[in-house]
């Protein structure tokens, strides 16, 4: 099972914290944890992130039980991080980092970290289309494209039949020029207009 | 219309950088007005921008209720907000959940992009009470037209199982027919929760192994492929015969798949599937091995590094394929990554074997040596330089700062200490090598070990009594050496270790040839520089040094001795004297005995006076013979001490000495010292007097207490007025009654809170004494003989004796122990002399011809019990067989 989906950028500020299984100690002591050991790692290592100072974290919590891992990739400015138990493959959660960071991608259109910062909500809406509840939902970056363009449709399409007054005001989010990348022929318009979701 | 948007807010933090923790909490003003809006849109906004604050660690629970006020909105991008707050934020502790059954069974109602996030949302904040009544809603789910709802329904399902048990038979009924599902994503996430379920428990889920199977055998789905090969590994532990039929196709995909991952896989389940057994396993095995050697040798540091998690699985199965590898795998201890060193060092620890065990400690000690000093490192790197497999000269000592992490040396210093004392030292070979790690250990680990490092030095000590003589050398070093004295107070600087050598020196002077010269080491003013309990042992270790060496003088007594014998004392008293008043209880109490009997001994040498060998008064007494005037030609008070510290001597105690101590006859545990009030008791009815008493020993008043009690109220429930039964009666009692008598006791002590039943079986059988066979443990007859190893400093260990040692690996029993009869079985007296040692030592098996310098292990003799009382110390022990090695 995948416990934790982190990601945060190169100065250690998060920019998303996800946890399928609640922590026995606090988040906000683990990603400075974690964010110490992975910043003074070059790039030449491998991406399992394993030290004795992590122990306290991740160790066995029983006899059986094993160790959690702290798989990691880093993207230009960002790290991400997924802690993962032994039923996940490690190479194969090193692979589904990847599709993460294309269907970002492909929402974002060449993501970068400020989408991640504007956008938070829509970042954990397409994480959703990927991992429900620590278990992996979907593997193809196709389908989660579908999946995270379909239900953002619906969201806006809600959004626009509650603020029908909202095209006025429609630029003033920081990132709505980069929001909208529908297909559909109201692509443009509605991405502007979640840009700048009014509430 | 002016109220901040997430946008907003988020802009803000960024300009506010240096003043966030105001503007946040101006922000969360806001919030706190906004979220109790009519308006539902501002109440979204403001819960999304706390679920923003939640994520940098501002905390959200209070608003939890505003989250479900907005889970519940009719417009789908509210609800998506309430959704994303709620799993976010909401744990099993959040009590608003209960408020969320109705609203989530409604929305699972509704459109299929509700329902979506209704999956999402429920499979993180699922409660037991959420998990019971979603749950048949949540089956129905299963059957969905859309395969996207399916899939979520699968796998929010197996959350509500575990939250739930009661909903697992039909769960899992259910997924079994989701295994055939049309839609390949909806069989993927069944696979992946029935690999969750059956790592839980897998002998429940051996049923499904043919649709398994056959998914195995047809997909070509690497995702899944990965999550059915990891199920099998679960599975085939629990059934053989699954094994055989799946060692064809995981052995196909090992040799053509070409993706890593799932070859990894494969090879992984094969190891802990246990299919490396038998004939056919034996070439898989050295398949699976290969090709993790290869991933070891990759460039690849990923490969390498699981490649080490797997080989560490296969290693106690077939040690000697992993063996082959050593050079690369120690290799890899030295790696610049810390993450593949703590695999690595993982895969070594397991690795380690009698023969290959110096080899790796001193791999694993070097890294701990700080490059600048290699040149001046005392002792086991360069000594054991011979036995060393070559290490590889390209690799370069890692200069990256994770290596020196105290973390990590911590975590290298243990590693060394429990790859050598794991199962009682057996791999540990040569235990003056051992001695000589430690000390450097101690030297070089500049972390917080010295207590561990201490115990193992005294627990090796006290077992293995061959090495005592060269450790009480060591330690002697160790003891002059100020270095370590000088640091005391540095963190890191392992000055327990002085403790376990004043200790040492102090219990085994005996082997010191000249001991008086560690005194004055022993009292030197640097010493108020160590931590009190430390202190405190060097001046016992004074005074014990002294007790023996004092004895050792006057037995040689020569008048000459005297003004040295002063001088040394004159040295004690001055040194001793520094710590009575110091402020630890224990230090000041030791030292103010230890001068207090100095203080005697200085008082009785002063007043000693020479005695000229033609004594003129000895002819008025009686004449030729000095001693026999009762005046021995010492001062007597050399004598004072040595008894003190050397009557017995110390050995390492059995752990279950202390439950073995036989109760001495006539002694009643269970006797009242001080009996209960009595009770007024209104109607001296013999039958309600004996209901009475059969509720428990607490209300039993009477008198005649000990031994007498039980049978007592057997008499009484057996006759009805038996209350005068004296305590004669026990001894008419034969052994069919007592054991009844004992039976029903802890029947009714079992019941009573203040008493700890032991149900081991041996209890039930050592409370007749006289019919239990004896185990008795005696010391060694005979030290060893004296070598003139003065010049076996620990840069000479090249001299190590090639001799084994013996281990006292059980400890000592007390004298009688009464050792449960499972263990030791009653021997004949004509068969003790076959009977096998206690330590499994094998070179203790063979009975040698001659004794040698090693000393005996224990012996261990079990003669037949004859008569009661004083057990008998040495009758046996000539009978044994002389246990000797080469």
């Amino acid at each position: 099972m995948i416990h934790a989906v982190l990601i945060f950028n190169t100065s250690g500020v998060a920019r998303l914290t996800k946890f399928y299984t609640p922590l026995h100690q606090s988040s906000q002591t683990l990603i400075p944890k974690i964010f110490s050991l992975i910043c003074s790692r070059p790039a030449s290592l491998c991406n399992f992130l394993d030290a004795p100072e992590l122990e306290a974290f991740l160790g066995p919590k029983g006899e059986e039980d094993e160790r959690w891992r702290v798989v990691y990739r880093s993207y230009a400015t960002l790290y991400f991080v997924f802690v993962v138990d032994g039923a996940e493959s490690e190479l194969g959660i090193l692979d589904l980092i990847q599709v993460f960071v294309e269907s970002l991608d492909r929402a974002f259109e060449n993501v970068c970290e400020l989408d991640l910062v504007f956008q938070f909500d829509e970042v954990h809406h397409i994480l959703a289309e990927i991992i429900q509840g620590g278990l992996v939902l979907e593997t193809n970056v196709e389908e989660i494209d579908n999946s995270v363009q379909v239900s953002a449709k619906l969201r806006k399409e809600s959004f626009a039949s509650a603020n029908p007054l909202s095209l006025g005001i429609g630029g003033v989010g920081g990132a709505g020029s980069r929001g909208g990348n529908l297909k559909s022929p109201l692509g443009w318009l509605t991405g502007k207009i979640t840009g700048g979701r009014a509430m | 219309m002016w109220e901040r948007t997430l946008q907003d807010l988020i802009r803000g933090l960024r300009a506010n950088k240096k003043d966030e923790s105001k503007f946040i909490a101006k922000a969360v003003d806001e919030i706190r007005k906004e979220i109790k809006s009519e308006d539902m849109e501002l109440k979204a906004g403001a819960v999304l921008k706390l679920t923003y604050l939640d994520m940098m660690g501002y905390d959200m629970t209070w608003a939890s209720f505003h989250v479900v006020e907005v889970m519940s909105s009719a417009k789908f991008h509210l609800k998506s907000v309430g959704y994303l707050a709620a799993v976010q934020s909401f744990d099993q502790e959040t009590d608003v959940l209960m408020l969320t059954t109705n609203l989530l069974k409604k929305d699972l109602t509704s459109t299929p992009a509700e329902i979506a996030i209704t999956l999402n949302g429920l499979s993180h904040i699922v409660t037991p009470d959420l998990a019971r009544d979603i749950s048949p809603e949540l089956i129905t789910m299963l059957t969905h037209s859309r395969a996207q709802i399916r899939k979520r329904a699968i796998l929010a399902l197996y959350k509500v199982m575990v939250q739930y048990p009661e909903a697992l038979q039909q769960g899992v009924t259910r997924l079994k027919e989701k295994l055939d599902d049309p839609d390949p994503g909806v069989v993927a996430s069944t696979v992946n929760v029935l690999c969750e379920l059956a790592r839980r428990k897998p002998e429940e889920y051996l049923t499904l192994a043919p649709q398994l199977f056959h998914l195995l055998t047809t997909s070509t789905n690497n995702w899944m492929l990965i999550k059915i090969i990891k199920l099998f590994g679960s599975l085939s532990p629990y059934e053989p015969r699954l094994v055989r039929k799946l060692q064809p196709p995981i052995t196909e995909l090992i040799s053509t798949t070409p993706a890593i991952s799932l070859l990894y896989e494969c090879v992984h389940t094969c190891i802990i599937g246990g299919m490396l057994q038998g004939p056919s396993g034996d070439s898989l095995a050295r398949m699976c091995v290969s090709k993790l050697a290869a991933f070891i040798q990759d460039a690849d540091q990923n490969l390498k590094y699981i490649a080490l998690l797997a080989l560490v699985k296969i290693v106690p199965s077939h040690p000697h394929l992993v063996a082959e590898y050593q050079d690369t795998i120690l290799a890899s201890v030295n790696d610049q990554d810390i993450s593949i060193r703590m695999r690595a060092l993982d895969l070594v620890s397991a690795m380690v074997t009698p023969n290959s065990l110096q080899s790796i400690v001193q791999q694993v000690l070097s890294h701990l040596v700080p490059d600048t000093s290699s040149s001046t490192l005392p002792t086991a790197t360069q000594s054991l330089a011979q036995h060393t497999v070559p290490t590889s000269p390209t690799t370069a000592k890692p200069h990256i700062s994770p290596a020196q992490s105290p973390a990590y040396r911590l975590v290298l210093s243990q590693r060394i200490l429990n790859i050598c004392s794991q199962s009682m030292y057996e791999n540990v070979t040569n235990f003056e090598w051992y001695l000589s790690v430690l000390v450097d250990l101690a030297h070089v680990a500049n972390v917080d070990i010295g207590l561990q490092i201490r115990d193992q030095l005294v627990d090796v000590v006290g077992r293995v009594k061959g090495v005592r003589r060269y450790a009480v050398k060591l330690m002697y070093t160790l003891l002059c050496d100020d270095t370590m004295l000088h640091n005391a107070r540095d963190e890191g600087s392992c000055s327990e270790v002085l403790w376990a050598a004043a200790w040492i020196c102090g219990e085994y002077c005996s082997e010191l040839s000249e001991p008086h010269k560690l005194l004055p080491y022993l009292l030197q003013p640097e010493v108020a520089n160590l931590l009190p309990e430390i202190i405190a042992v060097y001046i016992q270790a004074t005074s014990k040094i002294f007790g023996h060496w004092a004895a050792e003088v006057a037995q040689r007594w020569d008048d000459d001795d005297l003004p040295e014998v002063k001088s040394m004392v004159d040295v004690i008293v001055g040194g001793v004297h520094e710590f009575v008043s110091n402020t630890h209880i224990e230090v000041q109490e030791r030292a103010a005995n230890t001068l207090q009997l100095f203080t005697f001994i200085q008082a009785d040498l002063n007043a000693y006076r020479p005695k000229p060998i033609d004594n003129p008064f000895a002819e008025a007494s009686s004449s030729f013979d000095p001693i026999a005037s009762g005046e021995p030609r010492f001062p007597k008070s050399l004598y004072l001490l040595q008894p003190l510290h050397e009557a017995y001597e110390l050995n390492p105690v059995a752990l279950a000495a202390q439950a073995s101590v036989p109760i001495p006859d006539g002694l009643d545990l269970d006797a009242w010292i001080v009996a209960p009030p009595q009770e007024p008791v209104l109607e001296v009815d013999a039958e309600a007097k004996a209901r009475k008493v059969k509720k428990g020993k607490g209300k039993e008043v009477n008198g005649t207490k000990s031994k007498s009690g039980k049978k007592k109220h057997k008499e009484e429930v057996n006759g009805g007025n038996g209350v005068l039964l004296t305590p004669l009666e026990d001894d008419t009692e034969t052994p069919e009654e007592r054991m009844q008598r004992l039976a029903e006791r802890r029947e009714r002590l079992r019941e009573d809170p203040y008493y700890i039943i032991d149900d081991r079986p041996s209890t039930s059988r050592v409370d007749d004494l006289d019919s239990i066979p004896v185990v008795r443990l005696e010391g060694m007859p005979s030290p060893a003989p004296e070598v003139d190893d003065s010049h076996m400093l620990p840069s000479l260990r090249s001299d190590y004796t090639p001799s084994s040692f013996a281990i006292d690996r059980d400890g000592e029993m007390p004298e009688g122990a009464v050792v449960p009869s499972r263990t030791i079985t009653p021997v004949p007296r004509e068969s003790r002399a076959s009977t096998p040692m206690m330590t499994s030592f094998p070179q203790y098996e063979v009975a040698d011809e001659g004794r040698t310098s090693t000393p005996e292990p224990i012996k261990v003799t079990r003669p037949k019990k004859k008569t009661p009382g004083k057990k008998k110390r040495t009758q046996n022990s000539s009978t044994l067989p002389d246990a000797s090695n080469p």
